[in-house]
């Protein structure tokens, strides 16, 4: 299950965390894709080590805990996403294709002309699409 | 490893001892053994392989290839660990993780010397040194939970995430309370009852869960399970409801989801009085649920019976020394995390032992690490977070007496996103700073709230203040506190855009004010600046003793909390002074001469050039000349209506005797004091016309002039100035000096010339008059007041015919009029008659003319009938009127020269015959005598004059007696050339008749040649 998608602008500062627990603890979300930047970091400054390719936006599984698991996204314009799932056996195919979606996503709610870039999103459209799209999670495989 | 096709054995691990990791241990156990036995089991062997490969590597120095193989084979042995939970003791798998992580920290540390690898290596190792750490931690502080030191677990998002999403050990038995265990499960309930600590500034706020799920819950389901068999795994949900939980089951508590419920709140509920204090029913668990202070005791008990480690065991006894091993723990994994790439987590570490730091009260610590956790998080715009940390970063500061700390966090709190606050809480925030504020501080310090308050120019274009003048500059002003704040001052700064050299210029607010949550609109007195344009810089303020600034411009909007990266605004100028221009024209309404000697109208055009003249004095300074009217009132019009009817003429004096003095048809009478006139406020913005009312006055009498000679009057002579000064602008600072010139002008100029001379004597005396003005002159009568030795001809008086009158001079047109003269004297032998020497041309006029224009009718004074009209004027010109010239009494001729013409060099005669043509009366005495003094008159280059060249030669009395005067002369330069000329000095020249002419030029021929040179052929 996914417990948390996020995206983390430019600077590093959080345009977007939706957190899908019935918990009130966002907070602890917070802290994990907090800390999920210092393995995206690591990853986007050392590409030889980690043997990712200059284009790949994927950038996998970014945290294995024994409870949950943090995937990143980076695109091209270094606006992360992330993902947290406590669904301890997730396919790499269905976080790609989630990621996919969810960037389109993303880019449709940048694209609207009254949002600024590097502020949050508040589109209540791009919330309800994130939802679908979580919803749909590992439902529908795309390779 | 795989199994399959052998024979099944048992995972192992229940061996005493086996609960400390053995994987860097290959010589644990006696393995040779186990093999002949063949009683091999997995957990043995799986931690032998590692050990074997980990002495392998260390043999090849590569610990850090040790340190992340290591944590890989913890992570999976986990697993595998986790699988066979049900068959080994209770926790087993967290004390195995502990134990295995400090083993690898210790091998590894202490194989590492950092020398000879590469930085990225390095980080690398420290990372995972963190990880290790952070492992046992969590592992630990799970242990520590499930014996009851939840209370002193800091539930902060990092721990939340860490033990929330994990699982709780799923044991085959949960254990159950051990026997005697009263005084046990009383020491935990007493341990449970500690309330919560309070957040600071009364923050409620529900706490972070630590727990997947209920422990009371699950424990007590667990056990149920082992009663009732499975079948209640399958009734997950409803088994708490289940009546038969018995008479002290308190299920109400588990009825909601438990993560909604804060897990203090909850412990509390159910360590209450409760009815089933028995020891008998303690014996007897299974039967009935555990208290949640049994569920501890129960764990404790079991975790004593699985923990082989000494240090591990003290580790847990009590709750001191559980802080002790966390502490280390933290520390440790703090420590490695910042010496990696992975800081965050390093810094986030830190907070948790700031939190235990200030517990501790060692807050001094606390700040610092609470100092850089809020850094971190404030620099990447991670509020949430930084909510959580920030009232602990300021409770410390408070504690520490740390004044500028403390009321930069209460600033950062209050300039949080409003949604992560309620609103009592903000308004706590801000009641500290006031408090603060206007407390004695020792040390006031200064305080920055740009994320608070912000500040922007109104919008739409700039302010543009003419230079020198003061204005009011409006400001908004956001304030980000939740309830009005009152400041004893406000202060901003403007910078000038043009250059850099310039400075700042401060603005003041002149009160104090009172900024309400939101936006207020500020005016601050703006004293003149000088011309360029401006910017704002810097706002301060004080509040109380405290002074503040903000450098953050806002765009209209409220102080942006997500802009925490906004370095450079767009910055619009908000003032502008311009450079110094007119602001005013003063000029003269008019171009055309006005009449001298009357009172006249004189116009001044007061244009303001965009610039209100609202409350402008004029002070008017007549020159020389020239003096106001005072028994007028000036007048004021707009412009346009005084020069609306341009074409036609209007009366002026109708508009003077207009008593409608109301300022609405932009029409005003206003009266001249000490020199000043107040302009009014109607006539502040457009232009208007000011009428003086004037006299200009000359005392010299008109001259005519000849029509020959035809000399005009000289412009200056009616050229009269007024002085101007007018001082406007919002305080009076704006001066404009003008002087204004205006030509007055008699309306008449005469000139004479005698037409026609009769022969009886009569003299006919043209005398021409040319309009000056711009008006319509009525010729009403004229007549002359002859100078002795004329006298008018037939009639006494010399007046033209009535009938000619009234005779109109339209503006620049000429008129004339004729007199019949004659030479002798009058009759009645007035003596002052004789002794006149100019005639006196009288013309009595009248004028018609608009003030617009030029030159009108005089204005009549106020009490006079305007009925009257315009009024009939006097003109008077003198007049010189000359005798005839008689004919000359002496002729001068030049004897022809001789024929054979003129040489250089030859002597010549020149010859002048003086003839005397009238006796002499009245001549010049010097002739009386007959002597007549001549001079001759030569260019000495041309000739040489061999003789007197002036001299008396006598000359007999009577006409006709004639001598001639002769001079010898030698040209000296061949051409034509000018002769001498013979003067008469003592003889008017007018009196001297040239007769016959000498020639102009004569022609000189070069010498003859000299033959004594030439030779004969």
């Amino acid at each position: 299950m996914i417990v948390c998608v996020a995206v983390v602008g430019l600077q590093n500062n959080p345009l977007y965390l939706q957190s899908f627990t019935e918990a009130d603890d966002a907070l602890k979300l917070h802290y994990i894709v907090h800390c999920s930047l210092d393995v995206i970091d690591e990853r986007v400054n050392n590409p030889k080590k980690t043997g990712s390719t200059m284009n790949e936006t994927f950038l996998g599984l970014l945290y294995p805990t024994e409870n949950y698991k943090v995937y990143g996204y980076i695109t091209n314009t270094k606006v992360k996403f992330v993902l947290v799932t406590t669904d301890l056996d997730v396919k790499d195919a269905d976080v790609r294709s989630f990621f996919r979606r969810f960037h389109s996503a993303y880019v449709d709610a940048v694209s609207n002309p009254f949002h600024v870039t590097g502020k949050k999103i508040n589109s209540v459209f791009f919330a309800e699409r994130v939802r679908d799209i979580v919803k749909s999670f590992g439902t529908n495989t795309t390779v | 490893m795989n199994t399959r096709g052998v024979k099944h054995k048992d995972f192992g691990g229940l061996d005493n001892g086996d609960d400390r990791a053995a994987f860097l241990n290959h010589a644990y156990k006696p393995l040779s053994q186990f093999v002949l036995d063949d009683t091999f089991r997995e957990f043995e062997f799986r931690q032998y392989l590692f050990a074997c490969q980990s002495k392998l590597l260390f043999k090849l120095n590569r610990p850090v290839e040790v340190a992340s193989r290591g944590y890989s084979f913890i992570i999976s042995y986990s697993k595998a660990l986790s699988r066979h939970e049900n068959k080994l003791p209770f926790c087993f798998r967290e004390v195995w993780i502990i134990s295995a992580c400090l083993a690898l920290i210790n091998a590894t540390v202490s194989r590492y010397d950092g020398g000879l690898v590469t930085p990225d290596v390095e980080k690398e190792f420290f990372r995972l040194q963190g990880d290790l750490y952070s492992l046992s931690r969590v592992k630990f502080m799970r242990l520590a939970y499930l014996i009851g030191y939840g209370m002193d677990i800091e539930k902060s998002p990092a721990n939340s995430a860490a033990l929330s999403m994990l699982s709780w050990p799923r044991p085959a038995v949960w254990p159950s309370v051990p026997p005697d265990a009263s005084t046990r499960v009383a020491a935990k309930e007493k341990l449970l009852q500690s309330s919560p600590k309070a957040k600071h500034f009364g923050i409620q706020r529900k706490p972070l869960p630590l727990e997947p799920s209920s422990l009371l819950r699950e424990a007590n389901r667990r056990r149920a399970s082992l009663s009732a068999g499975n079948i209640f795994e399958l009734f997950d949900g409803q088994h708490n409801l289940t009546p038969k939980d018995g008479p002290g089951a308190d299920g109400s508590p588990m009825t909601p989801p438990p993560n909604k419920i804060p897990v203090s709140s909850m412990s509390r509920t159910n360590s209450g009085p409760v009815h089933f204090e028995n020891s008998s029913l303690i014996r007897s668990p299974v039967d009935r649920p555990m208290k949640l202070s049994e569920v501890h005791v129960a764990a404790e008990h079991a975790l004593n019976a699985t923990i082989s480690d000494p240090d591990l065991l003290k580790a847990l006894s009590s709750v001191h020394d559980f802080e002790l091993k966390y502490l280390d723990l933290t520390k440790g994994a703090a420590e490695n995390y910042n010496r990696s790439w992975w800081k965050r987590h390093g810094v986030v570490l830190d907070g948790e032992i700031a939190a235990v730091c200030y517990r501790h009260g060692n807050y001094d610590l606390a700040a610092k690490s609470y100092e850089k956790v809020c850094a971190l998080y404030a620099g990447e715009g991670w509020q949430n977070l930084l909510a959580e940390v920030l009232p602990n970063l300021a409770e410390c500061q408070k504690i520490l007496n740390d004044h500028a700390g403390y009321l930069a966090s209460c600033v950062k709190l209050l300039s949080l996103d409003k949604g992560l606050f309620l609103v009592q809480e903000r308004q706590a925030f801000e009641s500290e700073v006031v408090r603060l504020a206007h407390s004695e501080m020792k040390h006031p310090v200064p305080l920055d709230v740009s994320s608070l308050i912000t500040f922007s120019g109104n919008p739409g274009p700039p302010l543009e203040l003419c230079d020198g003048d003061p204005g009011t500059l409006s400001v908004t002003v956001w304030s980000g506190f939740p309830d009005e704040i009152s400041l004893e001052s406000l202060t901003l700064t403007l910078i000038a855009t043009f250059s850099a050299d310039e400075g700042v210029k401060v603005i003041k607010s002149s009160s104090a004010l009172v900024l309400k949550p939101g936006r207020n609109d500020v005016t601050l007195p703006l004293p003149p600046q000088r011309p360029g344009s401006y910017v704002l810089g810097v706002l301060t303020g004080q509040i109380g003793n405290l002074r503040f600034r903000s450098h953050s411009y806002s765009r209209g909007g409220p102080p942006d909390s997500d802009d925490f990266m906004s370095f450079e605004k767009p910055i619009r100028p908000v003032l502008k002074v311009s450079k110094p221009r007119p602001l005013v024209d003063l000029s003269a309404a008019i171009s055309s001469a006005l009449l001298m000697n009357e009172a006249q109208w004189v116009g001044l055009i007061v244009r303001p050039i965009d610039y209100s003249l609202k409350g402008a004095i004029l002070h008017i300074d007549t020159g020389p000349g020239l003096k106001i009217e005072e028994s007028h009132m000036i007048e004021m019009e707009s412009c346009n209506e005084a020069f609306e009817g341009f074409g036609q003429i209007r009366n002026s004096n109708n508009i003077s005797t207009d008593n409608s003095s109301t300022g609405g048809g932009g029409y005003e009478r206003l009266p001249l004091i000490d020199g000043k006139l107040k302009l009014p406020d109607w006539a502040s913005n457009l232009t208007s016309v000011l009428w003086l009312p004037v006299r200009a006055i000359d005392d010299r009498l008109l001259m005519g002039t000849s029509a020959v000679i035809s000399q005009r009057q000289n412009i200056v002579d009616g050229m009269r100035t007024i002085a101007l000064k007018l001082e406007f602008g919002v305080s009076h600072n704006q001066t404009f000096e003008r002087t204004v010139a205006v030509h007055f002008t008699y309306p008449l100029y005469v000139s004479t010339r005698v037409s026609d001379k009769c022969k009886d004597g009569t003299l006919l005396l043209q005398v021409v008059l040319h309009s000056q003005v711009k008006a319509t002159l009525t010729i009403c009568d004229a007549w002359m007041d002859l100078q002795g030795g004329f006298v008018h001809v037939g009639k006494d008086d010399g007046r033209p015919t009535p009938g000619f009158f009234p005779l109109s001079i339209c503006p620049s047109s000429r008129a004339g009029i004729m007199f019949c003269i004659r030479l002798g004297s009058t009759t009645n032998g007035d003596e002052s008659e004789l002794l006149k020497s100019h005639s006196i041309l009288n013309i009595r006029y009248r004028i018609s003319g608009d003030r617009a224009l030029g030159a009108h009718s005089p204005m009549v004074h106020d009490g006079q009938d305007a009925s009257t009209g315009s009024r009939e004027l006097l003109f008077k010109s003198a007049i010189v009127l000359q005798r005839p010239v008689l004919e000359p009494s002496l002729a001068v001729g030049f004897l022809p020269l001789p024929s054979d013409g003129l040489r250089v060099g030859k002597l010549v005669s020149m010859r002048w015959r003086v003839e005397r043509l009238k006796d002499i009366e009245g001549e010049a005495p010097s002739i009386h005598d007959g002597e007549v003094l001549y001079e001759v008159d030569a260019n000495p280059e041309n000739w040489m004059i061999a003789g007197r060249k002036r001299g008396h030669v006598s000359l007999s009395l009577e006409q006709g007696s004639r001598i001639v005067i002769s001079v010898i002369c030698v040209p000296l330069v061949a051409g034509y050339v000018r002769p001498p000329q013979l003067g008469l000095p003592d003889v008017d020249v007018t009196n001297i008749s040239c007769n016959p002419a000498g020639p102009h030029l004569i022609c000189v021929l070069p010498p003859t040649l000299s033959s004594s040179f030439c030779i004969p052929v």
